[in-house]
Parts: structure tokens; C-alpha cells; sequence
């Protein structure tokens, strides 16, 4: 800076210049270090021999982890449980988060009490959440049955976290559920900012309601919608708490994905290398879907994230 | 189809749409309420099930607080959980000004870095992290989990907290500079009160995610008086059997603060959203 001729105009330039910089160095320094030590650590033990009990004797080992992994005979079922539950989920939440949100998208009497019950999944425990789901699915006690019964829909009990395929639809209604309001909040949010004269001057065009919704509001929403479904899919591909609670994985893994799967590994075996192995596949499955979705919505154009 | 015929319709498809998403909402806490207030026979009797307690009764609250130390529960939760929501928001607070005040050079690295931030399993943090602890001396301790918990909301809160920023229009800071404030006082004394549902949102994201984590919690923690709330009712579920009226009640107990404080402050989070709009 001293080398600088006008030197003062400069080092307050040069104070500006790093002023953004002091408000987020806090929190950047903090994740880089809290985020990367780790990232990195385990990268690294994916290719070693990393057991907890045998600290002692870690060495590199092969793609020994990989290996493994890829060889596992539950793989292809993991990943093809782990896509189902994330598309359908995904999907799910946000049609019904979706629909909620053009419900409430308007005045109406009490919808500040309406709004605030039918937002309460979000300040939900996935735990507690999951245990509500278990204990209603439950084959002999449980109330859905119950309810299916008197309806006459089913005419004898369904073992609902016993059967394949059943049991993750369990799991998928129960993340469902969970995550509905978080769509909806940020779906609302982004209809309520939609000015009304773009809505004024298509009435007098006489435009219908349909065409209004995709011509005019879904254009208009469509950044939150990329946005929030980007998250959400990476969130829910790499929850695991739902399963773990609400099935075990069971009966067999069928109800079983890949971070579950990797969760049950880690903590029952130890073996970080192998979990290090599991955590990569998902890292790089998540980056290659980020990437290619934000290009397909084109908002690697349109956005600043 | 008239004018008034069609609003007609319109409001009995949204009055029928609204019920639905109420009982989807309600049925299943409505069912969680009534279980935790009923007698252990009543609740595995699989002949009749009720619909209302037939016998109606407090002890699997009871029994909470006598066997299983709900309360000292409480106070662990209460402690990791308001750390970290105290630190979460005034990190964000500064983080998210920043990013949605100034452009500088790595802005975009920086953008990408948090998004990248919420790839990463939760597993591969919590590994290496508690080979470090271990070293460290810090499983079983408060700091543990805070340490956690505060590294994992960071990100999207100070995300958050920069879009509620971006949504104030800049004429108030600058008026601020022409009176002579700094940027520092300009922030606490001008920008914040007018944040207010902002930071509200964010302290409480940052508190819902906290109070609500269990699996970090049974791995850093292992002694029982310094279990959290998720830990202690996981301890209830047994392989093979579950108390389901204790387990109930203990859900109940465990979703009031959060709940409560999302009531409260729900309109605020979609006000600190919407307010001005400029961008999704």
C-alpha cells in the first residue's frame, strides 16, 4: 500500500476493498474449516483401512473401501430405494406444498390460526415425526389399519412396515408430511410478491385462470421453485433419521438407502474407511445432479448462486 | 359461467382444499395426543381400538419426569439449543450483510462453497469430528454438540438472513452514511430494527434444528445426564418393543417449545420473505 503514491485515498480504497470481507470472514473461516477438515479427512479415510477399534494400524488399502462397496449385494437395491424415496418425496412435497400454497394465497377469515397449524410439521423432530408414523402404521395396533378396516378398503390387517416396498412408502410418506410446509412457505412467500397489476392487465386481455397460473405466476415463481427443490433433493437424499426410526432399513433392506445403509455401517462396524467410501458416492452423485439440474432450469443464467 | 358463479367455485375448491391440508396436519398430532393420555392396556389391545381415552390418564407423563429425568433433559436441550441459536443468528447477521451488501472478488466461489456446504452427509463431519473430540476431550460435553450444531445451521441461515437483507432497500442505509453513521452503527442502529421478522426467522430455523437433532447427539453424548431430549426418548425405543404411551408423551413434550414458537413466529418468517420481493 505504501508504494502507492496517493497514499491515503488509497488505503481507504483498500478499506473498502476488504470491508466485505471482516463481515464474512467469521462464518466463511468457520465452515471452511469445519466443513473441509472433515470433508477432506474423510475422503482420505475412504481410501484407507480406517477402523475405529484398530486406530493404531490405518494404512492405505487398495480401493479395498470402494471395492466393497460396489460389491455389496444390497448395492443396487440401496440405490434404487435411495432414488425412488428421494424423487418420490421430492415430487410429492412439492405438488402438496404447491397446493397449499395457492390455497392460501388470498385473503380469508382466520387464516392467520389456519397458517400457523398447517406450517407446525417444519418445528418438527424428523424423530418424533418418525415415531408418530411407526406407531400409526404399527400392523396390529395401529390406527391406519384400523380406519382402512372400517372403511372397508382393506378387508384384513397389512403388516405395513413388514412387507417390501411398503415399508419405504411408509418412510416417503412420512418425509412427505415433514417437508410439505417448507414448500409452501417459500412457494407463498413468492406468490405474495408477484405484483397485481401484471394480473390486471391480463383480466382485461381476458386471459382464463389457467393460463393466468402458467403464463403469468409459475414464470414468475419459478427461481423459488428451482431453488427450493435443489435443497430440498439434496437434503433429502442424504437424510437418514426418517428410515433408521420409522423401519430399520427393514424387513431386509428394503426399506434401506444408501446413507442409512452407511450410518448402520459406521456405528455398528466402525469401519469409517468403508463409511468414507458410502459418503464420496453420495457427494459425488448430489454434485453430478446439481450441476445438470441447474443447467437444465437454465438458472446457472438467470441467478448469482 | 358468470362472474360471481365462477368465485363461487373457486372459494368451495379452496374451502375443500384448505380442510384437506388441516386434517392431513391434525389427524396424525390428534392421534399422538390422544395416545400419550392413555393406560398401557388400552394402547396394545388389539381388538378395540379407541378414538378417545376411555380411561384417561397422566401417568406416561408422570413417568417421564420419574424415571426417565425429563428434566434434566430439558435443561441440556435448553442449553445447547440457545448457544447455538445466540451464535447462529449473530454470525448470520453479519455473514448475510455481507453477502448481500457488498460485490467483491470470490463472491460466487463463496455462493457455490455454502451450497456445496449442504452436500455433504451429516456422517462424514460427524466421523472425523469425533476422532478430533475424542482427542480433545470433548465428548460428553456441551461444547461438542454446539460446535455441531452451530457449524450445521450456519449455512443456510446466513443464506437466509441475506435474502431477508436484500429485501430492504439500500435508500436507508445510505441516508444513515449521509448522517454520518458508520457502516457498523448504520447495521445495528438503522438496518436490524427494521430485520426484526428476519432475525426472528432465522433464530428460530437455527433453534428448530438444534433442539430437533438426535443423531449427532447419540454420538457425541454417551453419559445419561448430559443426553438431550431426542437422546433420552430414544433410549425408550427397545428393539423389539416400544412403550408407545411414555414414547407419546415424551413427543409431545419434546415438540411444545418448538411448535409454540413457530406459532408465534410463522407470519413473520413469510412476511420476511415476501416484504419488498426483489428477487426469489
Amino acid at each position: 500500500m505504501t508504494k502507492n503514491k496517493s497514499g491515503g485515498k488509497l488505503s481507504l480504497q483498500t478499506k473498502r476493498k476488504l470491508q466485505p470481507y471482516l463481515y464474512i470472514a467469521p462464518v466463511l473461516i468457520l465452515l471452511l474449516i469445519m466443513f473441509g477438515y472433515p470433508l477432506i479427512k474423510s475422503i482420505v479415510m475412504s481410501f484407507q483401512d480406517y477402523k475405529l477399534s484398530r486406530l493404531d494400524k490405518v494404512s492405505w488399502n487398495n480401493f479395498q473401501n470402494y471395492i466393497s462397496m460396489f460389491t455389496d449385494k444390497s448395492f443396487l437395491l440401496l440405490l434404487k430405494n435411495s432414488l425412488v424415496y428421494v424423487v418420490v418425496a421430492v415430487i410429492g412435497q412439492f405438488l402438496l406444498g404447491l397446493g397449499l400454497a395457492l390455497g392460501l394465497n388470498g385473503k380469508f377469515r382466520g387464516r392467520g390460526i389456519y397458517q400457523s397449524i398447517v406450517f407446525l410439521p417444519w418445528a418438527f423432530s424428523a424423530f418424533v415425526v418418525g415415531l408418530l408414523f411407526r406407531w400409526s402404521f404399527n400392523g396390529e395396533y395401529g390406527v391406519v389399519n384400523d380406519v382402512l378396516l372400517k372403511l372397508g378398503i382393506i378387508h384384513e390387517k397389512i403388516s405395513w412396515l413388514g412387507t417390501p416396498g411398503l415399508s419405504l412408502a411408509v418412510v416417503i410418506m412420512a418425509m412427505i408430511w415433514i417437508g410439505i410446509p417448507f414448500f409452501g412457505i417459500n412457494i407463498l412467500a413468492a406468490l405474495q410478491s408477484v405484483p397485481e397489476d401484471i394480473y390486471e392487465a391480463a383480466d382485461m386481455d381476458g386471459c382464463g385462470t389457467f393460463r393466468k397460473f402458467f403464463t403469468l405466476t409459475l414464470p414468475y415463481i419459478k427461481p423459488t421453485i428451482i431453488m427450493t427443490i435443489l435443497l430440498r433433493t439434496i437434503w433429502i437424499f442424504n437424510s437418514f433419521d426418517l428410515v433408521v426410526i420409522v423401519t430399520e432399513g427393514g424387513p431386509a433392506n428394503y426399506s434401506q438407502t444408501l446413507p442409512s445403509y452407511m450410518y448402520t455401517q459406521a456405528f455398528s462396524s466402525y469401519d469409517f474407511g468403508l463409511a468414507g467410501a458410502f459418503g464420496v458416492l453420495l457427494m459425488v452423485i448430489l454434485t453430478l445432479y446439481a450441476l445438470i439440474f441447474l443447467k437444465i432450469t437454465q438458472y446457472d443464467k438467470a441467478g448469482d448462486f | 359461467m358468470n362472474r360471481s358463479t365462477k368465485k363461487k367455485v373457486v372459494g368451495v375448491i379452496r374451502f375443500f382444499v384448505l380442510a384437506f391440508y388441516l386434517l392431513l396436519v391434525v389427524l396424525p398430532i390428534y392421534w399422538m395426543i390422544v395416545t400419550s393420555f392413555k393406560t398401557n392396556a388400552e394402547i396394545v389391545n388389539a381388538q378395540v381400538i379407541t378414538y378417545w381415552p376411555k380411561t384417561f390418564t397422566l401417568d406416561n407423563y408422570k413417568g417421564l419426569f420419574s424415571v426417565m429425568n425429563y428434566g434434566t433433559y430439558l435443561k441440556n436441550s435448553l442449553i445447547v439449543t440457545l448457544s447455538t441459536s445466540l451464535v447462529v443468528t449473530v454470525l448470520s447477521i453479519y455473514g448475510g450483510y455481507g453477502l448481500a451488501r457488498f460485490k467483491f472478488r470470490g463472491k460466487g466461489v463463496a455462493m457455490v462453497f455454502f451450497l456445496v456446504t449442504q452436500m455433504i452427509p451429516s456422517i462424514l463431519v460427524i466421523i472425523p469430528l469425533y476422532v478430533v473430540f475424542s482427542q480433545m476431550h470433548l465428548i460428553d460435553t456441551y461444547t461438542s454438540l454446539f460446535i455441531f450444531y452451530t457449524v450445521t445451521n450456519l449455512p443456510f441461515c446466513a443464506i437466509t438472513m441475506r435474502s431477508f437483507f436484500e429485501r430492504i432497500p439500500y435508500a436507508l442505509e445510505e441516508a444513515a452514511f449521509v448522517d454520518g453513521c458508520s457502516r457498523g452503527q448504520t447495521l445495528w442502529k438503522v438496518v436490524l430494527p427494521v430485520m426484526f421478522p428476519g432475525i426472528v426467522a432465522v433464530f428460530v430455523f437455527a433453534f428448530i434444528g438444534a433442539w430437533n437433532e438426535l443423531i449427532a447427539g447419540t454420538i457425541f453424548l454417551n453419559t445419561q445426564k448430559m443426553w438431550t431430549i431426542p437422546i433420552g426418548l430414544k433410549s425408550l425405543v427397545g428393539k423389539y418393543n416400544v412403550d408407545w404411551g411414555s414414547m407419546m408423551a415424551g413427543g409431545c413434550l419434546a415438540l411444545l417449545p418448538t411448535a409454540l414458537m413457530f406459532i408465534f413466529v410463522q407470519k413473520y418468517i413469510v412476511e420476511g420473505m415476501t416484504a419488498g420481493a426483489v428477487k426469489g
